[in-house]
């Protein structure tokens, strides 16, 4: 009861102000009770001490610091939209340069009727350089008669290997796919015009591709023509006839 | 001879006329008048409250420089919030949240950098436990002027070793002596609270002042 009594009376005296006046209840307490007068005394200077730390003074160009920031603050508020104008600025190039890369990248893959593969082959193995890639027939005479891929090794021997180097690097490495393409009929009654027309007979001749091996090695490749027998078909007139009779 | 047509020709007009102004314009006032672009309002508002902010804050950072510099952001602020400003409490209610935030940000950017003051240097870890560095010296001093500098210097430092949520609300009550309703309303909390924090603030104190008690 009587520590309930002192918990009150110090709560009470701690929430005075020093010059405050007690409670006649406090007093009374505190003439009876020596640790609350022992706590009063304690307290009371405790206050006195922190209370003696005063004010300290601001310095004397305080208002003049003051002044000079806000006028920075104010001269410097025009330019307070940079930070922000230069992380647009920023967004906005990433952005423009996904779109164009989107375009690009959409105009290469829908490109159906332009459907060129661009091959790019190892330069190291490619014999000289390649052209675009033609039908090449038996007895077919080429207005630009020089494709580095029919060259012999002795021609190619003297090509100096810097300007075959610069040739390789001028040149397109570029293979044409015809396949979308719709195929040139050939009736043999059409004057030669630009090139020369191939007789269709002309498959009685083996094909023959003469290659370098780039070590001045001259390859002779045959490739024996080949007959589908289309022609025996027809005369049989049977056209589910057992694949054996072909 | 010739015959004064003004009493501005005194020469004391001026000052007369800003007394006037110091005693009956409200701090309300002041900042209205600051609001509608009046550097003079603005200039008095600081001359009022730049001793008391800049002590409050030296009194909790403990570093002085660092308090004016706080100090002056506290006025910037203000200046700045011109516009926003509510009439709801009191300027000095308003401006010292302020300040307090600021202090209570920079003790714990303190914290997080690991900036050790010389006077807490030996403090244990929990800032409610921590030792006062300074023994006190025994021996009489020849000075009653360095004992009270002395004695002040020890509250102080022990002040700065408070956790910061005993500190603001001591310092406002003991060294500002501000009301506890006032104190709760600075630091938006409740008045008992306030009156518990302020107790054991007490309670810590006297433990590291036993020697000068």
């Amino acid at each position: 009861m009587r520590k309930n009594n002192c918990e009150a009376i110090r709560q009470e005296l701690d929430e005075l102000m020093l010059d405050e006046t007690s409670s006649a209840a406090v007093v009374d307490h505190l003439r009876e009770c020596a640790a609350c007068r022992e706590f009063n005394q304690k307290q009371t200077r405790l206050r006195q001490i922190v209370g003696s730390l005063g004010t300290v003074s601001a310095p004397p160009d305080f208002d003049f610091r003051l002044r000079a920031r806000l006028a920075n603050d104010a001269g410097g508020a025009a330019f307070h939209f940079w930070p922000l104008a230069r992380r647009g600025l920023a967004f906005a190039a990433v952005l423009l340069v996904f779109v164009v890369g989107a375009i690009l990248i959409r105009n290469v893959f829908n490109r159906p009727s332009e459907n060129k593969q661009i091959a790019t082959t190892d330069q190291h193995n490619t014999p000289a350089a390649l052209q675009p890639v033609q039908t090449v027939a038996p007895q077919e005479q080429q207005p630009n008669p020089a494709p580095p891929l029919l060259a012999s090794s002795s021609e190619r021997r003297a090509q100096p290997i810097r300007n075959e180097r610069t040739a390789r690097i001028k040149r397109p490495l570029v293979a044409e796919d015809f396949s979308s393409q719709r195929a040139e009929v050939i009736t043999g009654r059409e004057p030669a015009t630009e090139f020369e027309v191939l007789p269709l007979d002309s498959s009685l001749q083996s094909f023959k591709v003469s290659l370098d091996d780039g070590r001045g090695n001259a390859r002779t490749i045959s490739v024996p023509t080949i007959s589908f027998g289309s022609q025996r078909m027809l005369q049989s007139g049977n056209q589910y006839a057992p694949k054996r009779d072909w | 001879m010739n015959t004064l047509t003004t009493i501005n020709e005194l020469g004391f007009a001026p000052a007369l006329q800003q007394d006037v102004l110091e005693d009956t314009t409200s701090d309300h006032a002041l900042l209205e008048a600051t609001r509608t672009g009046d550097q003079d309002a603005f200039a008095e508002l600081v001359s009022r409250y730049r001793n008391q902010i800049t002590s409050y804050i030296y009194r909790m950072t403990n570093d002085y420089d660092g308090a004016v510099d706080l100090a002056q952001e506290t006025f910037v602020r203000v200046y700045r919030a011109a516009d926003r400003y509510q009439r709801s409490y009191a300027f000095s209610t308003y401006i010292y949240r302020i300040a307090t935030n600021l202090a209570i940000s920079e003790l714990r950017k303190r914290k997080r950098r690991k900036l050790v003051s010389l006077t807490g240097f030996f403090q244990q870890n929990d800032g409610a436990e921590a030792q006062e560095l300074n023994p006190p010296d025994t021996r009489p001093l020849q000075d009653s002027e360095l004992v009270d500098t002395e004695r002040r210097n020890a509250v102080q430092r022990a002040i700065s070793t408070l956790p910061e949520k005993y500190r603001a609300p001591l310092i406002l009550r003991d060294v500002d002596g501000r009301s506890y309703d006032e104190i709760a309303r600075i630091l938006e909390t409740s008045e008992g609270t306030v009156k518990s924090r302020i107790s054991r603030a007490r309670g810590f104190l006297r433990e590291k002042m036993r020697a000068y008690l």
